[in-house]
C-alpha cells in the first residue's frame, strides 16, 4: 500500500480524536466536568450521520445533523445530573454510553443493529484514491480548526472565566450571581456536538460502523489524551491526541517485530497504564500546563503592574 | 417596612436546631453588627438569608421583597453580596480574575456575546480593570493581581474575599468576620473603607463580628445571637453595657473596652 495513504489515515484518526479531546477539554478542563460517556455522544453523531446520509443528504446537512442530535442527547442525558454533586455526572454518562450501544445493538430495523450499516461516502464522485484520501484529511483539519477556534476564543473570554471559577468553586460561583447549572448545560452542550461532528466525520471516513466501534475504550483514550496533554490548555489537547495516537499505531506495528514475554496485543494497554501513572505522579498538570485567561484586562495590568 | 428583615427563621440539622425563630432587621445605609458564641447560628443565618441554605420555616425580605429561598445567584441580582467566612477563591484563577469574576451582569458571560461582541466586552473588560485595580489598592493587593489565588496567605485571602464581594457595587453586604485572620492595622483599614462606603454610596452592613471595639466604633445597631435566637438587641454600647452580654458571651473580662 502507498505508505502515504497511511500517513492520510493517521491525519484523520489524530484530527478525530483531536475534536473529541478538544470537546473534553472544554468540559472536564475548564469546566471541571467529569463526562465519562463520551463516546455516547460520538456514536449519536456517527449513527445519525449514518442514517441522514443514506437518505442521500449532502454531508454537511448530516454533520450538523450529527452534531445537534449529540448536543440535545447532552442535554437530555446531563440536565437530570447536574445537580447533583459531581461524581453523579460520570456515573450517568459513563452508563448513558452502555446503555446506548446496547440498544443500538439490539435495534435491528433503524440502522443495521449488530450488523452495522453502511455509509454512502461523501467525496465518491471525486474519483481517484488520492483525491479521496485528501479530501478526508481537509474535512476533518478544517472540522477540527473550527472546533479549536470556537473552544480558544471561549476559553479566553469572561464566559470561559466563569467556567474556570466553577471548577473551583461552584457554590462561590453561585453567590457571585452566576446560574452555575446554566453554564455547566451550555458547556455539556457544545462539548457533545462537537462529539457529534466527531462521530459524523468517523462515519463518513469509514464507510461502515457497528456498535462495536463504539467501546469504552474510546472515551478512555480520549481522556488519556487530555491527561497527557494538558488539561486546560486548548494546545494541549492537540498534542495529547497526536501523541497518543501515534504511540497507539506505533505499538500495533512495534509488536510485528518484537518477540516479548506478554501477549503483544497487550502492549499498547500496558504502556498507556504506565504512562498514565507516571504522567499523575510526575506532571499532573500534563505536557502543556493551564495558562491564565488572556484578555484586554490582563494585558493592561501586565503593561502597568500599579498606575 | 425595615430594608431588610428576616422574620423567625428556623433551620435544623437533623435533630440540631440552628435557628430558632432568628427575627433581625436592618436599616438601610447602617452598620449592624451580629456577635454570638461560637456555634450559635450566624453563619448558618448568612447562608440561610443568602440562598446557599434553605429555611424550614420562616421568610426574609429585602428591600420589601420576599426573597426566601431564591437561589444564591438571585438573591446577588437583588444587590445583596456575602462574604465568606473562610474565603472560597478560584485558586487556580490569577487574583485580577478572581475579581473579575464578581462583576454582575455583564457582556461576553454568555456563549453569545463571548464569541460574537468581543470587541464589547473587551472594552468593558478595561473599564473593569480599572475598578478592580481601585478594589486592589483598597485592600492591599495590587502587586500580586496576576498571581494564582491559591498563593495567597490566610489574610490575603480573606482580603481578596471582601474585595471580590464589593466589585459589583452592592446594595447591601454580609460580612463573616471581615477582620479575622488580619492584622489590626488593616483591620482597622478595612472598617474605615467599609465606613466610607456607608457614607458615600448608602452601602449597608450586617457584619458578625468578634472585634467588639470595631462594632463599638462603627456600628449603629448590634444583635446578640445565642443558640439560634436574638437574645439581645440595640446601640453598641448599650448592649455592651448589658448584663446578659456578659454571661453569654464576653465572659467577665473587659479588656476589650481599654
Amino acid at each position: 500500500m502507498d505508505p502515504l495513504f497511511y500517513v492520510f489515515d493517521t491525519l484523520v484518526f489524530v484530527g478525530i480524536f483531536a475534536l473529541l479531546t478538544v470537546s473534553l477539554n472544554l468540559e472536564y478542563g475548564f469546566t471541571g466536568l467529569g463526562n465519562f460517556g463520551k463516546v455516547a455522544f460520538f456514536m449519536a453523531g456517527a449513527y445519525t450521520y449514518a442514517l441522514l446520509a443514506n437518505q442521500q443528504l449532502p454531508f454537511y446537512l448530516c454533520l450538523t445533523g450529527g452534531a445537534a442530535v449529540a448536543g440535545i442527547t447532552g442535554i437530555l442525558v446531563t440536565f437530570p445530573a447536574l445537580r447533583l454533586r459531581e461524581d453523579y455526572l460520570a456515573i450517568v454518562t459513563l452508563s448513558f454510553g452502555e446503555i446506548l450501544r446496547i440498544i443500538i445493538k439490539a435495534e435491528e430495523g433503524i440502522a443495521g443493529g449488530v450488523r452495522g450499516i453502511w455509509v454512502p461516502s461523501a467525496f465518491a464522485p471525486l474519483g481517484s484514491m488520492r483525491s479521496l484520501a485528501v479530501a478526508n484529511v481537509l474535512l476533518v483539519l478544517c472540522c477540527l480548526a473550527a472546533a479549536f477556534l470556537l473552544a480558544q476564543l471561549l476559553a479566553h473570554s469572561p464566559y470561559g472565566r466563569i467556567l474556570r471559577g466553577i471548577r473551583e468553586d461552584d457554590v462561590a460561583v453561585q453567590a457571585l450571581g452566576k446560574n452555575t447549572v446554566l453554564y455547566k448545560l451550555g458547556v455539556l452542550t457544545a462539548g457533545s456536538a462537537i462529539a457529534g461532528v466527531a462521530g459524523g466525520l468517523f462515519a463518513q471516513y469509514m464507510s461502515f460502523i457497528d456498535p462495536y466501534m463504539f467501546l469504552p475504550l474510546v472515551t478512555f483514550f480520549v481522556w488519556i489524551m487530555l491527561i497527557l496533554g494538558g488539561p486546560g490548555n486548548n494546545w494541549g489537547a492537540l498534542v495529547g491526541a497526536l501523541l497518543v495516537e501515534l504511540l497507539n499505531r506505533g505499538t500495533r506495528i512495534l509488536k510485528d517485530y518484537l518477540t516479548l514475554p506478554v501477549d503483544p496485543n497487550n502492549l499498547q494497554f500496558i504502556l498507556f497504564g504506565l504512562l498514565i501513572i507516571l504522567i499523575l505522579l510526575y506532571r499532573p498538570q500534563g505536557l502543556l500546563p493551564e495558562g491564565p485567561v488572556k484578555t484586554a484586562a490582563r494585558r493592561m495590568f501586565q503593561n502597568a503592574p500599579s498606575a | 417596612m425595615d430594608f431588610f428583615v428576616a422574620d423567625r427563621l428556623v433551620k435544623n440539622f437533623g435533630g440540631l436546631r440552628v435557628l430558632n425563630e432568628t427575627s433581625l432587621t436592618v436599616k438601610e445605609g447602617t452598620i449592624t453588627g451580629l456577635v454570638g458564641p461560637n456555634g450559635s447560628g450566624k453563619t448558618t443565618f448568612f447562608h440561610v438569608v443568602y440562598g446557599l441554605l434553605r429555611p424550614d420555616a420562616g421568610e426574609v425580605y429585602f428591600r420589601g421583597e420576599p426573597i426566601t429561598c431564591l437561589p444564591a445567584y438571585r438573591v446577588y441580582s437583588k444587590g445583596l453580596a456575602l462574604a465568606f467566612q473562610l474565603p472560597r477563591l478560584f485558586s487556580r484563577l490569577t487574583v485580577l480574575d478572581n475579581l473579575l469574576l464578581a462583576t454582575g451582569r455583564r457582556s461576553g458571560e454568555n456563549f453569545g456575546t463571548a464569541l460574537f461582541r468581543r470587541r464589547h466586552w473587551q472594552e468593558e473588560e478595561i473599564k473593569l480593570a480599572e475598578k478592580a485595580r481601585a478594589v486592589l489598592e483598597l485592600v492591599e493587593l495590587t502587586p500580586l493581581a496576576l498571581k494564582p489565588a491559591g498563593e495567597l496567605s490566610g489574610g490575603q485571602r480573606k482580603l481578596l474575599e471582601i474585595g471580590r464581594a464589593l466589585m459589583a457595587d452592592p446594595v447591601m453586604l454580609l460580612l463573616d468576620e471581615p477582620a479575622a485572620g488580619v492584622n489590626p492595622v488593616l483591620g482597622r483599614k478595612i472598617y474605615a473603607t467599609l465606613e466610607r462606603l456607608r457614607r458615600e454610596k448608602r452601602l449597608t452592613l450586617l457584619i458578625i463580628e468578634h472585634r467588639l471595639e470595631m462594632l463599638l466604633d462603627h456600628a449603629q445597631h448590634v444583635y446578640l445571637m445565642d443558640a439560634g435566637r436574638i437574645a439581645l438587641a440595640g446601640e453598641p454600647a448599650r448592649v455592651l453595657a448589658d448584663p446578659a452580654f456578659y454571661k453569654i458571651y464576653a465572659g467577665e473580662s473587659r479588656q476589650w473596652q481599654s
